[in-house]
Order: structure tokens, then sequence, then C-alpha cells
């Protein structure tokens, strides 16, 4: 389907920002890029949208099955290029436009760039971070999607629970996983895991490991509902928690409370970032909370897993009504190896929904 | 992203072939006069890369830089944490942090004294890459990729034939008449949990309901005019078929001029892109889908095969 509400904010940015054309270039890995705009999950190497000043969207699909589907979304001419450099010169070729801007741009092949600028003897400008902006707030629509999301990533997680056993590698545990959100409507899923004990310093894909009493299990279950993307953070011990698991994730639970007690629009993400590390501190593992032991204490969501603006106190961005966030202070601790915990955090006018309803605790088989 | 296993069985693909891939390379880089060839990979373009080192970027981006006569060195930007499970599925010795890649290539051709190196297909690097590193003080030379891939060796084939295998016989036991009233939905969990347990690193699952070409679930119910297209990526090595609840099949490929055909090449820079007839100088992996019209219906059979100058063979 077309996402209307994003085509008129886009076509507003473009009179804002002077542009004549705005191309959506998308490749398997950032479908998001393309689906801002045309929401069809497509199956060829790339996709393209081209999107007027008018409003009239054009596209290019790469992939015989996906010319229907985005024929029927964008209601407009759609061609259908096994070569991507075909489809670009004959969509183009005949346009008259002074400036043209590429969502994704950076992402683009530098081949299909040369395209575009031989097209359209013009060099094409990035519209990137703008479309990033307009899509970090999310519409009514997108909000009704995530929560959909949210509720599949709760149920993930109660088979999660239900299926992990000693014996079970992790790979095995993932494919129970994936099965389950994927029969119960999700598109796709994004998905970590780790599982031991203070040997554990991260997250990765499924090994063929197998779980042994005392293990920690975490994951990151982050399933998609059309397009859109929730995610739950938990951990599950093998057996009875020992007490400094336990000691650990009350300071988990601590930090990750922290941070959705703080989130309203107004605040800086940075101390979003820094009320959750201040729990660590506080414990007298602060040195924890670097880069050498984690990645992010949460991101934003949306159509992309780990959307920008990354939760750090080094990032800053005023949090703004209807964005999507998971706040989550997954990181290394020598009491317990790495632990993970996180909601998926909707930002409202006062403050914050927890769109997960997964009893927060540390879970044990 | 990748979330099925990862892993490198040294039995099927042992070090040996690897060894022989790098000393292939240290020949193009004499063949090319550079120091070093560098290949770029990311979540969906890792091919060429599995190719070098067995290397998945399974989240991000990264650069495998391959020294004359040296092991290749990973550049990348996933936290120094999974480096031993890399390490561990990989190749690689040899891991640098680089959560800047162009900088981080630029500092070690400067560490080495080199002022020009090979890049694999430059023009399809990342522009934001592409832009950083031509304009920068190194000079790229471009090495096509028909230089860098030969044909598939046996080893390769094997494992696209266990992937082919895997999925066949998943296929037929899972696309039956008794799959008829699942919804699309259902069919997948069920196609995705037996293949991800026999060890399919990824799996995306299409399905058509017989009035639309396969596509993602989307809450339709299985009848008997279903199809079902599941691409299946073994240990880096990708497959594509089709199968439908009626049975109905074609010749692959197709005698007859009025099915509609498309042909894909699966060991090129993407999972899947539509072949070229370039492609066919050589042995190269591909799918062969093919939509069949029945009344109303549309069906679907297709499967995996080495395509070459003298013909398609089924893997």
């Amino acid at each position: 389907m077309l996402n209307r509400d994003r085509q008129q904010q886009f076509v507003a940015l473009m009179a804002e920002r002077g542009w004549d054309l705005l191309v959506f270039y998308a490749d398997a890995w950032r479908k998001d890029q393309f689906r801002c705009l045309v929401n069809v999950s497509f199956q060829g190497p790339q996709a393209v949208a081209i999107l007027s000043r008018t409003g009239e969207v054009r596209a290019i699909v790469t992939h015989p099955w996906d010319l229907e589907p985005v024929a029927a979304a964008v209601n407009g001419k759609t061609v259908l290029a096994v070569q991507l450099t075909d489809g670009l010169d004959e969509l183009l070729s005949k346009e008259r436009a002074a400036v043209v801007a590429i969502n994704g741009l950076e992402h683009m092949e530098a081949r299909y760039v040369q395209v575009v600028h031989d097209a359209l003897r013009v060099t094409p400008v990035s519209a990137t971070l703008d479309v990033e902006e307009i899509r970090r707030v999310k519409t009514p629509q997108e909000i009704a999607w995530v929560k959909q999301a949210a509720e599949l990533a709760d149920r993930g997680y109660e088979q999660f629970v239900k299926v992990c056993q000693p014996g079970m590698t992790e790979f095995e545990l993932v494919a129970e996983v994936e099965a389950f959100v994927k029969a119960n409507g999700a598109e796709d899923n994004f998905m970590l895991v780790a599982s031991g004990g203070t040997e554990v310093t991260g997250m990765k894909p499924p090994t063929q490991r197998k779980f042994k009493p005392g293990d920690s299990v975490t994951t990151e279950l982050t399933p998609q509902v059309n397009g859109y993307y929730a995610q739950i953070c938990r951990t599950l011990v093998i057996g009875e928690p020992t007490p400094k698991q336990q000691q650990a994730y009350a300071i988990f639970s601590a930090a990750q409370q922290a941070a959705q007690d703080l989130l309203r629009p107004g605040v800086d993400i940075s101390d979003v970032a820094r009320v959750q590390n201040d729990v660590f501190r506080k414990h007298g593992f602060g040195e924890y909370t670097g880069p050498q032991y984690t990645r992010v204490r949460g991101h934003n969501l949306g159509l992309y897993p780990d959307e920008f603006p990354h939760v750090l106190e080094n990032v800053h961005y005023i949090v703004k009504p209807d964005m999507v966030v998971i706040a989550h202070p997954n990181t290394y601790l020598p009491l317990s190896g790495y632990m993970v915990f996180g909601d998926t955090l909707l930002v409202t006018r006062t403050g914050c929904e927890s769109l997960n309803k997964t009893e927060k605790k540390l879970f044990h088989s | 992203m990748k979330r099925g296993l990862i892993t490198w069985d040294r039995a099927e693909l042992p070090a040996a072939a690897f060894a022989a891939r790098l000393s292939a390379l240290d020949q193009l880089c004499a063949d090319f006069d550079v120091p070093a060839i560098v290949a770029y990979s990311d979540v969906c373009r890792s091919n060429d890369v599995r190719y070098i080192s067995n290397f998945m970027p399974y989240w991000n981006r990264a650069l495998t830089i391959v020294p004359r006569g040296e092991k290749p060195i990973l550049l990348c930007a996933l936290s120094p944490r999974v480096y031993p499970w890399i390490q561990s599925v990989t190749i690689h010795e040899t891991i640098l942090p680089s959560p800047n890649l162009p900088a981080r290539l630029a500092k070690l051709c400067e560490e080495r004294g080199w002022s020009k190196v090979g890049m694999i297909d430059l023009a399809g690097l990342p522009y934001d890459l592409y832009t950083q590193l031509v304009t920068g003080n190194l000079t790229f030379v471009d090495i096509p990729r028909g230089a860098f891939r030969p044909a598939a060796t046996d080893a390769e084939i094997a494992m696209h034939r266990h992937g082919a295998q895997l999925a066949r016989s998943l296929l037929e036991a899972e696309l039956t008449r008794s799959a008829i009233g699942l919804t699309d939905h259902e069919l997948t969990g069920r196609i995705e949990r037996r293949l991800r347990r026999a060890g399919a690193e990824d799996v995306v699952v299409l399905i058509s309901d017989g009035r639309s070409a396969p596509l993602p679930a989307r809450g339709t119910k299985v009848n008997e005019n279903s199809s079902a297209s599941v691409a299946l990526e073994y240990n880096g090595h990708w497959v594509k078929l089709s199968r439908n609840t009626d049975n109905v099949t074609s010749t692959l490929p197709p005698r007859e001029a009025s099915q509609q055909v498309h042909r894909e090449l699966l060991s090129g820079r993407y999972a899947w892109e539509g072949l070229t007839a370039r492609d066919n100088s050589k042995n190269v992996i591909t799918s062969i889908q093919v939509m069949i019209e029945r009344g109303e219906n549309r069906l679907y059979y297709g499967d995996s095969g080495v395509q070459g100058p003298d013909g398609w063979q089924l893997l």
C-alpha cells in the first residue's frame, strides 16, 4: 500500500527543499527506504520509487513477482527491469528535473547514482536524513502496526520460555520462536541470542551450543508486522537463578525503569541513556556502560529495527510525541555475563507507554 | 539480519579450498598489478566475501582485504565482543575494529605503503563508501567479478545441492493437499521451523493462493491452486524452489514458449538477481521459476541448478 500520510509529508518536504524529484532507493537489506512510501515487501534485489512534486508516484521493480503488488500500491507507472540501470534510464531519461534528491543515496550502488546523473544531468543530493526525521514520528496507522508487533513479541517470548530447555541448541530455539512468530503473522523477525555464564560478553547469531542448567539465555526478539518492528529483551535462566544473577537483574530492571520514567516529549535522548547508566554507576559498574561492553542503551524503532537516534549519552536529540523507542540497558556484568532487559515504549503527550505486556522479571525454566 | 545457523563445516569446505581461492587472488593481484584486493560485503551482499573467507556480515557492512601472499584481513564495524565467534566460523585471524571503513582502509594502506589496491566491482560499492574512497589518496583498480569468481567448484555445488535437497524434501512433505485450509502464515511457520532446525542459515518463504505471484504471507488460506516458493541459504550457498499443492510440474528449463519463466543467478552479488546472458559463460548456480496458467489460476514450479555454456542441470 501507499503510505498516503507520508506521501503528503514528502511532497511538502520537496517543496520546502526545492527538490523536483524525490527517489526512494532500497535493496534487500534496507527495504525500509522504499517502504516508507510504498509499503510492499519486495523480493527483488532492489526497488525504487520516484515521487514528483505533484505527488505522482512511479516505481521500478527488479523481480517479476514484485510487479503486481507494487503497481497496485502506487497506482502509477511501474516498470519491471531485471537490471536496475535499465529501469532508472527508462523512467528518468525523459525527466527535466533541476534538483533530484535520493532517500538511501548513501546505500545506493555508485553505478546507479551514475545512471541517475547521466539521465538527468544533475548530481543528486541526499534526502536520507530529512526522510528519517519525518519517519521518526509515527502515524496513527504505523502505531497500530507497531502495537500488533509488540503484542506478537510478547507471545513470541512466551513461546521462547515454553520451549527453551537443557540440551536444546541455540539455533533450534531460534527456529522454534521464528516459526511461532511467522505462523502468527510476523512478516520478518530480527533476533539475537546468547547463552552461558560470565564468559558471555555479547549476542550474535545462534550457534550449535547446547543449553545447560545455570545458563543465562538472552534474546532480543523483534517481530515485524506490516513492515513495522517492535522489540522485547528478556533474560531466562535455566534452573534457579543464582544470587548474583538476581543481583544483576535488579540493576538492569532499575535502569530500564529509570529510562521509562524519564522518556517523554522534550527530553534529550542522551538523558535517557544517562539515567540508565547512572544506575550501573551507583552500583559500582559504571565501566560496563561503555563501548567495550555494550553498544547502545536503546534505539528508535519503525520500518528498520535499529533506527536513529541511538540512545547514547553522546547523542543529542529531543524526543517527540509518537516516537517509538526501545530502552534496553543490555550489557556485560561480571555478576552474570551479558544480560538483556528492555521494552518497546511509545512516547505519548505526557510520558511513555510500554507496548510490551510481558512480566518484568528474570525468567527461569 | 541472519538468525539461522552460520557455521563453517570443515568437512564440506576444507581449509585447502580457501587456500586455493587465496592463491587465485594472489594471481589476480599480479595480473592487475596491485598489492592487495578488497571486497565489500553487507547483509544482502555477502556471497563474494563468503567465498574468500566464509565471513557473513550478519548485521553490518565490512571490507575484506586480501594482501598478496597473506591471509585476509577483516575490517568491520561489529563489536570486538563478537570477534571470537567470527574467528570460529571463518579463516580470519586478523580483525580490525572499523567504525569508519574508508578511514580504516586508508590507514591500513598507509601503514603498508600501498598507493593503489584492487576493488572487486568498484562501481557496486555503496555511494557513501565509493565517494569517500575514490576522493582519497588511494587509487582503486576495478576488479570485475568475472575475473574474481571462476566457475563453481565441486565443493560449492555440493553445498548448493545439499540446500536444494533439504528444500525439495521439505516442500514435498509440507506442500500437499493436506496443507489446504492452513493460513499462509501457518504454512510459512511450518516450513521455517523445519528448515531452520535442519541448519538453514536463512529462509525466505513466499506463498501464492493461485491469484497472485508468490508473496510474503498475508493471511490468505492455502487452497488447491496454492504454490510456495522457498529460498534457502545453507552455509552461505543459496537455492530457490517452488512447488504447488496440486503437484503440477514443468520440465526445467521449460520447453513450452507460452510459460512465463524467471531465471535468477544465485551466486552473484546479491542472494538472487536476474540472470543476464553474460552470466551463462561459465558454470553458475541459478534458479528457474515457471508460472503455469491453469484456468484463471497460476501455479508455480521451479528449482535450482547449474547453468553453463552447455545447458542447465538440476542440483
